[in-house]
């Protein structure tokens, strides 16, 4: 079993992964058709080819065993999952409703109910709590009234002087 | 008719403990032999793959139907796999080889021993291949094993690594490249 001297040649290095994928029959049918012209004219590459059908299949450890392993495997197999289920605490059954597929639904459940909250509720309260605008003028204008700010305009008088200090000053009302 | 994986998963998720069991009986033995390629020891394999199941088992609520349960089963065993590995990283390559020789079982290829002189070429073979298999970076030790043991296309073996097509393509050349210079002797 002594080394093959021409496995010393490599494969065209622009060819390699594709002679992988050509092994593997992974290449679409363009790719595949250009390997195997390619390969036809270049023995490193068919040589690469060889190589790989012979060594490949040597990495492969095949193992089969008998029915009592596999018996043995299924009683093993069920009391494990037994044990599982017993060590589970009782409120793991619930989290069915928080599995994956439900969980859009509730999401959508949840922005509906927001939205018609906003919009429900702040119907609400424009008729309930907001006065009018009229509502809202009468409430205000008494209060003005009395304000001493609004009442003496003296202020703007004073204003009006420092202004304009050498000028006429306004009659107050 | 019998049901499919994701009724089975449905169910199992509805707390039918025999549509889970069902799941087990349906994929137990290709799980065991992803997980013996990696462990390349039974018992290890048996252990690796029922943990498999037994992580599925109690994070089904987490399984969306995204992708098939098959992917998403297979992407749990191949990490555990990848950690056993790293595991093992730890005790002595020689162990580990002591393990592989132990194990050659009629039927293998290399388990033809007629004469001495091949049974030492078959044991150097058999200890070359683990070494080379273990040599290489996990991802690409992944690719390969689920390529070139299991028959897996490159769109389940990307869906599995969680990764694109492209970059299993380059896992598994690389991978092939190195088992190539390293096997090379035995052709």
């Amino acid at each position: 079993m002594a080394r093959n001297e021409n496995s010393r040649m490599t494969a065209c290095e622009n060819m390699e992964q594709d002679l992988v994928l050509y092994y593997y029959q992974e290449l679409e049918i363009a790719p595949r058709s250009g390997v195997e012209v390619h390969i036809k004219d270049c023995a490193a590459c068919r040589l690469y080819l060889d190589e790989m059908a012979s060594i490949l299949p040597l990495t492969v450890k095949n193992d089969e065993p008998p029915e009592t392993f596999w018996n043995d495997y299924s009683r093993e197999m069920r009391q494990k999952l037994a044990d599982v289920r017993d060590r589970q605490p009782w409120w793991r059954s619930w989290t069915f409703f928080l599995q994956p597929w439900p969980r859009p639904a509730l999401a959508m459940a949840a922005v509906v109910a927001l939205v018609l909250t906003i919009t429900v509720g702040k119907g609400f309260w424009s008729t309930q709590e907001s006065p009018p605008d009229d509502q809202a003028l009468i409430e205000v204008l008494p209060v003005a009234e009395n304000l001493e700010f609004f009442k003496n305009m003296e202020v703007l008088d004073v204003m009006d002087f420092l202004e304009n200090p050498g000028g006429t000053t306004k009659e107050t009302t | 008719m019998k049901p499919g994986d994701e009724e089975l998963v449905a169910s199992a998720q509805k707390g039918d403990h025999q549509a889970f069991e069902e799941l087990v009986q349906r994929h137990q033995q290709k799980a065991y032999r992803i997980a013996f390629d990696f462990a390349r020891d039974r018992e290890e394999a048996k252990d690796l793959s029922q943990e498999a199941f037994l992580r599925a088992y109690t994070h089904l609520s987490n399984f969306d139907g995204r992708s098939g349960f098959y992917t998403w089963f297979y992407r749990i065993l191949v990490n555990i796999c990848l950690d056993y590995r790293r595991r093992q990283k730890r005790t002595s390559a020689e162990e580990f080889n002591e393990t592989v020789e132990s194990q050659i079982e009629p039927g293998h290829p290399t388990a033809y021993p007629v004469s001495p002189d091949q049974q030492v070429i078959a044991g150097q073979l058999s200890r070359k291949v683990g070494e080379a298999l273990e040599s290489l970076p996990p991802k690409q030790r992944t690719a390969f094993i689920l390529k070139n043991h299991q028959g897996l296309s490159i769109r389940e073996i990307a869906e599995i690594m969680h990764t694109a097509e492209g970059t299993v393509k380059v896992h598994l050349h690389r991978a092939v490249t190195a088992l190539r210079e390293t096997l090379a002797e035995f052709v």
